[in-house]
């Protein structure tokens, strides 16, 4: 099993790294900038589970060298778990990105991350919602501060593979649909 | 008013219309799409990039790709 | 199943108005601060000013605080007099090679007594290794991180785009660039945030010969203080000439910038640590080796008489064309191995300040190191046989301009 950290660039992503990892980092690679990435170890349910810190990217349609390294990266690891790093005051984007790691088949897990950022910009995401509506699990994280990092490490094992188009199903469900949100 | 998006003055609004087919995934990740609130930032001398806000996220994009966006102004 | 552009955002539209509540936004101090420091009336002042802090800093850190004020006491005061007391075999060739090459007056063989001239690898290599470029390394790849860690690289580039578009380039090519100002290496690899392969092409050139890397300039700001600003200068203005001309022979796109500016952040301190640490030893573990067998190499050619040899052979070059003294051979045969190296042999050669500044400039701008030279091939063998093929022509074209101002100026 491989788990591999995807999000935008400064959404605290390597700080999320060096959380999950802690003192068990093994630098493989030479990292002058955010082109290279890092990879660790963590430990879960006692084994020792490989971590990639991927570049950060802002969609799988790369734009430059980095980016595309962040998707070769991706589709190496056919079944790995991906963590999403999404920043919380900046939601939308982050989803784009989620949405995109999901429709490949990938089993993800969303961190809501710099919580505090979102609260202090008066911004509230009803987590649970989110997380009805998407299929994966979503957690409220602030890595800066160790918060909620150990909570992403428990629902690792909920994240599965989930077809978009049942989330356009479930969005129907709640008798509100983006087409007619459209018109 | 119909405007380029590099035409819009220091601190102008107005609302994404078009985007051309050559940037739309590009820009897509970065939140910058059809519908959305934009507001100029900054626009850098001598045709240099021009900084937007959309979303209360800053993105910046050279002058010829922001002549690609077409913006509805806001009065 | 897979979605196109706009049928995501509208899966996310109605995502966000089922989860998502925004209150009234408060704009904080960060984002007046975030604007001020990207809109050019202010932020241009500001980034000269965070430059100029940057590079005081790390002369007074680097250079006096531990390089005069502690290094040069250490190795000068105890390591060379004690190793030249200690060490079997004065005269003979391994003590030349290891300890000291000293000189020879009316016959008698007279010790060196600095760190500098007595090119030694366990005490002019360990001094420029430890002593000069240790310090240097450190701070700059610490402002460095935290510039990076606070966000503020991101608005650099923003505001320097316009200018790097000119060479064919755009903003984000100043994180290559500065990240080269430590070592060529990393920024090598960190070209690769550029799109194309011409904008590749052109930064890797560039960096390879007209940037000076963190061991360089600390080297510099000790043994040629007074000359450190006119050699930025001269590598600054062929870093431009050179760059416009390369944006308009070399083929290709050169795509604009595309970047999101974040907001500035608190910067944790045990990733700064991590980072710094990771750059700091990723560097030494490329430069000790190559400093200490620089001087080894280095020794030995002087020894067999080779360096001599070369520099009869190469005097009309050197003397006529770049106007330098034909001893400079011995240094750009270094230079190879480890600029800080070389500057360092350059420094205890007799001559003139303008054949100094020559000297320095074409050390810096003639063939990268070798690390740099290893890791540019990784990147593509055809490209660094093009970037061969421009550095001989920028260093004898430039050479002989320099040489000429020189002239002009009544200098050289």
């Amino acid at each position: 099993m491989k788990i591999l950290l995807m999000g935008h660039p400064n959404v605290g992503k390597s700080v999320f790294f060096n959380r999950l990892t802690g003192a068990n980092v093994i630098e493989s690679n030479y990292s002058g900038t955010t082109v290279d990435y890092t990879r660790g170890y963590m430990s879960l349910d006692g084994k020792e589970v490989e971590v990639v810190d991927v570049p950060g990217t802002f969609s799988l349609d790369p734009k430059d060298r980095a980016e595309e390294v962040a998707v070769a990266m991706l589709k190496e690891a056919k079944d790995a778990y991906v963590i999403c790093v999404i920043d919380s005051s900046k939601l939308e984007r982050g989803l784009y990105l989620a949405l995109q790691i999901m429709e490949e088949g990938y089993s993800v897990i969303i961190a809501l991350n710099m919580d505090d950022v979102a609260e202090d910009k008066n911004i509230k995401i009803d987590n649970q919602k989110l997380e009805q509506v998407l299929g994966v699990p979503v957690v409220s994280t602030i890595a800066i501060e160790n918060i909620g990092i150990s909570k992403v490490i428990s629902r690792l094992k909920d994240a599965k593979p989930v077809d978009v188009e049942d989330i356009t199903v479930m969005r129907a469900g709640m008798n509100h649909c983006g087409r007619c949100g459209r018109t | 008013m119909e405007k380029r998006l590099n035409e819009l003055n220091f601190d102008e609004e107005g609302t994404v219309k078009e985007i051309d087919e050559s940037l739309l995934r590009q820009v897509a990740g970065m939140g910058v799409r059809i519908g959305k609130n934009v507001r100029m930032t900054t626009k850098q001398p001598m045709k240099g990039p021009v900084v937007v806000e959309i979303d209360k996220s800053f993105t910046s994009l050279g002058r010829s790709m922001a002549e690609k966006i077409v913006v509805e102004v806001k009065k | 199943m897979k979605l196109n552009p706009d049928e995501r955002w509208d899966l996310i539209d109605s995502i966000a108005r089922h989860v998502v509540t925004y209150g009234e936004y408060r704009h904080t101090l960060k984002d007046a601060i975030g604007e001020l420091t990207v809109k050019p009336m202010t932020g241009l002042p500001i980034a000269i000013a965070v430059m100029y802090c940057f590079w005081s800093v790390f002369g007074s850190f680097a250079g006096t605080l531990c390089t005069d004020g502690f290094f040069v006491k250490l190795f000068d005061g105890y390591w060379l007099p004690w190793l030249q007391e200690v060490f079997p075999g004065k005269g003979g060739w391994i003590y030349s090679i290891l300890i000291d090459a000293g000189g020879m007056t009316n016959g008698e063989f007279i010790l060196s007594d600095n760190c500098f001239e007595a090119f030694g690898v366990l005490t002019s290599g360990l001094f420029v290794a430890i002593g000069v470029v240790l310090p240097a390394i450190v701070i700059f790849y610490l402002m460095l991180t935290l510039l990076e860690d606070i966000g503020y690289m991101p608005r650099l580039a923003v505001l320097i785009d316009t200018v790097l578009h000119k060479i064919g380039l755009h903003g984000y090519a100043i994180v290559p660039t500065i990240l080269s100002l430590g070592c060529n290496v990393p920024a090598v690899t960190a070209t690769r945030i550029l799109e194309t392969r011409k904008q590749r092409f052109i930064m890797m050139t560039l960096l390879a010969i007209f940037i000076p890397c963190g061991a360089q300039l600390g080297i510099m700001e000790e043994v040629i203080p007074d000359l450190i600003g006119y050699v930025l200068l001269y590598l600054v203005i062929g870093y431009f000439i050179f760059g416009f001309i390369l944006n308009r022979i070399v083929p290709g796109k050169s795509p604009e910038i595309l970047i999101d500016v974040p907001q500035y952040q608190k910067p944790m301190m045990t990733n700064v640590r991590r980072k710094l640490w990771m750059r700091v030893s990723s560097f030494f573990k490329v430069a000790v080796p190559f400093v200490l067998l620089g001087c080894v190499v280095v020794n030995v050619l002087y020894l067999v008489g080779f360096i001599q040899w070369l520099g009869d052979l190469l005097a009309p070059v050197f003397v006529g064309w770049f106007g330098v003294p034909k001893e400079t051979a011995g240094p750009l045969i270094a230079a190879f191995l480890r600029k800080d190296l070389a500057v360092a042999q350059l420094s205890v050669i007799e001559m003139t300040q303008y054949q100094m500044l020559s000297a320095v400039v074409l050390v810096s701008i003639y063939f990268p190191c070798v690390a740099t030279f290893a890791m540019m091939l990784k990147e593509g063998w055809k490209e660094l046989i093009g970037s061969v093929a421009v550095l001989t022509v920028v260093v004898f074209l430039y050479g002989g301009i320099i040489h000429l101002i020189g002239k002009l100026l009544g200098v050289a």
